[in-house]
Formats: C-alpha cells, structure tokens, sequence
C-alpha cells in the first residue's frame, strides 16, 4: 500500500536523523532509534497495535498511538521549554555583560561616596 | 563615617521624566545607575546628562534584569548600600533616608518601603486589593510576612546585594525577591514610605492584568527549580 510506502521513508528519515544525532547524545540518538523501529513495525503489521492496545485496555490500536503521541508531544514540549528558558538565562548574562562593559559613568561619579543629603 | 550608598534605577521608555527623577534622588545622594532597558526614546541621554551612570542593555530583558545589572554594577562599585527606586516618579528621594535609618538602627540585610505603613495617595481602589491580594500569596509562598509585597523602593545591603539574584527578568521580580530573601534568612524590616500615584505613573506602570501574567510566571519557576 501506497501509505505504508510513505510513512516507512518518513520513519527512515528519523532513523538518519537520530544517526546523525549520535555525537551529541546517545541516549537520546538510541531512544529515537528504538521508537522509529518500534512505528516502522507496527507499519508493516498494523493489526498488531490492536492487540497490543487491547492487552494495556485500550479500544482500538488507533487510539492507543493517539494517547502515546499525546504524551510525547507533552514531554517534547515541556522540554523545549526547558530549553528556552535556560536560553534566556545565558543571553541575560550576555547581555549584561555588555550594559557593564558600555558603562558611560558619569563626571562626578562615587567622588564623595557620602550621601550629601545626611 | 562615609557611606557609600548606590541608587539603582531600572529605567524604560521614561524619557519625560527620567531626568526630573535623576536630578531630584541626585540633590540627596550622589552615585544614581540608571538601568536603560533598551528603550527607544532618549531616557539614557537625558540621565546621563542628569548626572547618573548610565548602563544600558543591547536588548530588552525586563525591569528584573536591569535590576540585577544594576545591582552588579553597584557592587563593583563597592557599594555598602544599594537603594533600588523606580523611574516614574512615584518615590519620593526623602525617604531614601528613612530607609536608611531604619537599616541602621534594625541591622536588618534588607528595607523594603511600604505604602501601607506610609502614604499612598491617590490609590485606586482595583489596585489597593490587588496589591493586597499579593501581600497574601507572598505570605503563603515565601513565609515573609509584609505590609506591601510589590514596592519598587528598597534598601539592600552590600550583603544582601551579594546573595540576591534577581533570575524573573520580567515583573515577577519582586516576588522572586522577596522569596529569596526568605529561602536565604536574610533579615528584612519594613519602612514606611509614600507613593504618589500621579497620572503619568499610573500609564506607564504596572496594567493590573499583568498580575496573572506574574503569577503564571512564578509557578513555571517553582516547577523548574
């Protein structure tokens, strides 16, 4: 079937990709390669998420994928979120560093260092 | 004995009154930082002229951020005293020194200004349970119990300045010190102080809407610790 054909290139592709992903983290390179391999069998022998999805209680094999890409797509995101805000940590930092730096003091700037005011 | 006390204000698009505001805190103390968060219009030229030192961020990060940049700053500078004071002009300068007062004679790390020991003229209502909506939740989150959780006019000490570390560049900062200040056991005393809630400040500060905003904010923080 036409549709096995396209999903089974689209699975491989993510099998390069986590591949290629290796050199940066091998948990995440082997976690990617583990799931595609488990999406390109169940592909190929569809009526296979049926049983599985009747064994955890789950209607359909359908809806079984449905709850699982649920829940990744919550991981994923939630650590992209991570992920930002630690961006914006360091390009605060960065860009602190540059207001210090560029600091245009003024003449009479800590001259006294006594409140003339008390 | 001398005593070198830095103001620290966090400044953004506040060019009307910038320099009415580095000049009136300069006729009582000498060393004013005025944090430019990147704004569009002159408020770094015109409080450099002022008088004050002014750093500027290369890009908007927030009134928490300039606040810890200034905050550094001052530091190395060898400040003993860090008041920070905001740039609408809804302190008033006098009462720097009552913080300051208050600071010596408690021992207290941190002074923080309350408008609700003091004066708070013009109030609005909205605002006046809002703010005390949040002095609740700052007792429940951080057990430090204030008369006014959300005032921009502190007092801090070299030591408390060292420890402090503002990381909600945005408003949630005031919260997150005040949490700080509890998680660190840091001593903090409050002070009375008067806001004047004149037209401009009330357009240019905080829209009330914004408190879900800080909220949301603090909890995502809460869940990354």
């Amino acid at each position: 079937m036409i549709i096995q054909v396209l999903l089974i290139c689209g699975l491989l592709l993510c099998l390069l990709y986590a591949f290629m992903q290796r050199q940066i983290s091998r948990f995440v390179s082997e976690a990617i390669s583990i799931v595609v391999l488990i999406g390109i069998y169940f592909v190929l022998f569809p009526k296979h998420t049926t049983e599985v999805a009747h064994f955890v209680g789950v209607g359909r094999g359908t809806d079984l994928l449905l709850y699982c890409w649920l829940v990744i797509s919550i991981i994923v995101s939630m650590n992209l979120q991570l992920q930002i805000l630690q961006l914006q940590g360091l390009i605060t930092e960065l860009a602190r560093e540059i207001a210090l730096q560029g600091a245009r003091r003024s003449a009479d700037e800590g001259s006294t260092g006594t409140p003339l005011g008390t | 004995m001398a005593i070198d006390l830095w103001v620290v204000i966090p400044a953004f698009n506040e060019g009307p009154v910038i320099s009415e505001v580095v000049m009136a805190v300069r006729a009582l103390y000498h060393n004013v930082v005025v944090v430019d968060d990147c704004s569009g219009d002159d408020t770094g030229a015109k409080a450099l002229e002022a008088g004050a030192t002014v750093l500027r961020h290369p890009i908007n990060l927030g009134q928490g951020a300039a606040l810890q940049t200034g905050l550094r700053y001052s530091l190395s500078r060898g400040a003993d005293y860090i008041v920070t004071f905001d740039a609408d002009g809804q302190h008033r300068p006098e009462d720097i020194g009552g913080l300051l007062d208050t600071q010596v004679k408690t021992g207290a790390d941190v002074v923080l200004g309350s408008r609700f020991l003091g004066h708070a003229e013009n109030i609005p209502r909205l605002r006046r349970m809002i703010l005390q909506l949040a002095i609740v939740f700052t007792r429940v989150t951080s057990g430090v119990k204030l008369t006014d959780a959300h005032n921009g006019l502190r007092l801090l000490t070299r030591r408390a300045a060292e420890r402090i570390h503002i990381r909600q560049n945005r408003m949630a900062h005031a919260s997150e010190i005040i949490d700080q200040i509890g998680a660190l056991g840091l001593t903090v005393v409050e002070a009375p102080v008067t806001i004047v809630y004149t037209e401009y400040s009330l357009r240019k500060g905080q829209k009330l809407g914004n408190a879900f905003n800080i909220l949301i904010n603090l909890i995502v923080a809460r869940l990354n610790k």
